[in-house]
């Protein structure tokens, strides 16, 4: 069982998960998506959000631009963060899904793939994975 | 900044679009659909994003600006028609910064007036924010803030202080700060990666302040079923703060005096002596010289944690302080909170530096605190303040002749010349344009009290 988390506003992903409150939750085993569930996120200090993830036991966070230092302290958690990432809701969980969410279609302008498998955005850790 | 984002060179049709290209505020514009037309020069710097991939894509996207979503200020105008201006957020930019800036935003209109999308422009404000925090630094160390010459010279000796492992004394009235002092000594010292265990002395009894600090080993007493460790034990490579240690018992007070002597002590119930590396940091709002005297603490241990010791002023000593400490526990509720309370206005900031503040800047958070519930947006007023405070005040006002104003203003004066210049009258009274005989008349009649310290002599207050 995986478990991922992405940070939306009105069906798209949010712009910034600094700033972001809903969570869109989406749990899949072998034979794929087994539930979906929504959260809030508190809007206070970034420790607050990462801890928030932990609680709900995350493996993958799918957001938007992201800060440094956010990134830095949900990665603390063990939760692996996929930023920088643009598009409507549904089609990004399906691509996370399918393992195809490194595609330069879902990356935020600004941060398309630079050689071979690295975009260029915040910090260099995403996986092509799900 | 990116700083990698490749300049294009766009062909410059229009005076307007050349002006635009050369200016260092970012500029966009979008359509109805909120997709980015147009993306200038310094718009491509400040977000990192070059025009090429920000063109026809929706502007929250490009912008990554905090306000974007459910609060977007280009939103609020086209549904209102009213612009927005100077208004401050973060943007995201793609090194993953967060760059502080302001933003303006017009709507955009066709010859006809029909409303075609809307502009929007904003201003990096890093090196403003960067200048700003190093002005602040002057007047703040980690959470402590201070343009209180008194306070200054704490600052001043406190990396000294914190770098030294030795026994640290805060003196200072309730609400004065004194357990904030203890963490910002511990987080300068290079015991910061440690813990820091606080313990109120005063809030426990007598045996159940022993076995939280020392701990017990099972069996000591019913109940004890298995070992626990004591607060110095947690505070081992870190810092432990005791605070009001003037109500120790003598009992305590013999067991602490072994604890910084030989840095030894027993659990309850234990065979053995632990060794402690904690450091010590005290505090009491108590005249511990006093107690000493009167017999109620022990000489030496007076003297074992007299090493280094550390004033807090009283608020009603440091009334220059009042306005900045207001503004810090404003952005502190503010970020909190997740209000806009934008200050406090000039009537209620008067009456904030006119209360005696008993209770210090304890009191003085929680009024600012109080207030936050009352005030929803614009700037704390009066209004919002509980009813003591402003009683006390009109009351105050009402009473007070201009005479004992003029008084009030006068003795003010003269502390602060006298605390500026470490209470040597000759230089209060030339800094004051007066003869010295002159400050020495009104020190007598308005009856301000002086220290023994007198300015000619070696500081003495901290060693």
């Amino acid at each position: 069982m995986r478990k991922a988390a992405f940070a939306y506003w009105d069906n798209r992903l949010a712009p910034v998960f600094d700033s972001a409150r809903q969570l869109y939750l989406v749990e899949v085993d072998t034979r794929g998506i087994a539930l979906e569930t929504q959260e809030m996120l508190p809007d206070d200090q970034p420790a607050q959000k990462a801890l928030r993830l932990a609680e709900l036991t995350v493996d993958t966070l799918v957001c938007g631009a992201i800060s440094r230092s956010l990134h830095e302290m949900v990665s603390a958690y063990g939760i692996r963060v996929i930023p920088f990432v643009a598009g409507e809701l549904r089609e990004i969980i399906l691509a996370w899904q399918s393992g195809n969410l490194q595609e330069d279609a879902f990356a935020m302008p600004g941060c398309r793939r630079q050689r071979r498998s690295l975009r260029k955005c915040g910090l260099q850790s995403r996986s092509n994975l799900p | 900044m990116s700083g990698g984002t490749k300049k294009n060179k766009p062909t410059m049709s229009t005076p307007t679009e050349a002006i635009l290209e050369s200016i260092s505020d970012g500029v966009f514009t979008i359509d109805m659909e909120w997709r980015i037309t147009s993306f200038n020069r310094a718009a491509e710097e400040i977000t990192g994003v070059p025009r090429e991939e920000a063109i026809m894509r929706l502007c929250s996207e490009v912008f990554r600006c905090s306000m974007c979503g459910a609060n977007c200020a280009l939103l609020l105008t086209l549904e209102t028609g009213k612009p927005i201006i100077g208004k401050s957020g973060y943007i995201i930019n793609s090194d993953g910064n967060r760059i502080p800036i302001s933003i303006s935003t017009a709507m955009l209109k066709d010859a006809k007036g029909k409303v075609v999308g809307g502009a929007e422009t904003f201003r990096d404000l890093s090196e403003v924010e960067a200048l700003r925090r190093e002005l602040d630094s002057r007047f703040r160390v980690g959470d402590l803030v201070s343009r209180s010459p008194l306070m200054q010279r704490v600052f001043e000796v406190l990396p000294a202080i914190a770098a030294s492992p030795s026994t640290v004394l805060i003196l200072g009235e309730t609400g004065t700060g004194k357990e904030l002092m203890a963490r910002t000594i511990h987080s300068l010292s290079p015991r910061r990666e440690g813990p820091f265990i606080a313990v109120n002395c005063g809030a426990l009894p007598d045996t159940l302040l022993e076995s939280e600090l020392f701990g017990y080993r099972a069996g000591a007493f019913t109940g004890a079923t298995k070992d626990k460790p004591g607060r110095f034990a947690l505070a081992s490579g870190g810092t432990i703060f005791l605070d009001e240690i003037g109500d120790v018992s003598p009992a305590l007070q013999v067991r602490f005096l072994r604890v910084l002597q030989e840095r030894t002590y027993e659990p309850l119930g234990a065979t053995r002596s632990e060794t402690t590396d904690a450091r010590v940091i005290v505090a009491t709002n108590r005249d511990l010289a006093e107690l000493t005297r009167s017999g109620a603490f022990r000489e030496d241990l007076f003297y074992r944690v007299n090493v280094v010791r550390v004033q807090l002023p009283p608020l009603r000593r440091r009334q220059e302080d009042i306005p900045l400490l207001a503004e810090h526990f404003i952005n502190r509720f503010n970020r909190l909170q997740g209000k806009a309370i934008q200050g406090i206005d000039a009537e209620a900031l008067s009456l904030l530096m006119a209360h005696h503040w008993p209770g210090n800047v304890r009191e003085l958070a929680n009024v600012i605190e109080r207030a936050f519930i009352m005030c929803n947006e614009g700037l704390i007023s009066i209004d919002h303040f509980p009813e003591e405070l402003t009683a006390r005040g009109a009351s105050t006002a009402r009473s007070a002749d201009v005479r004992s104003a003029h008084d009030m203003l006068d003795a003010q004066s003269i502390r602060t010349a006298l605390e500026r210049n470490n209470y040597n009258r000759l230089a209060a009274a030339r800094e004051l344009g007066i003869h010295k005989t002159t400050l020495f008349r009104r020190i007598k009649k308005l009856g301000i009290a002086l220290p023994q310290q007198d300015g000619r002599s070696p500081k003495t207050s901290k060693q």
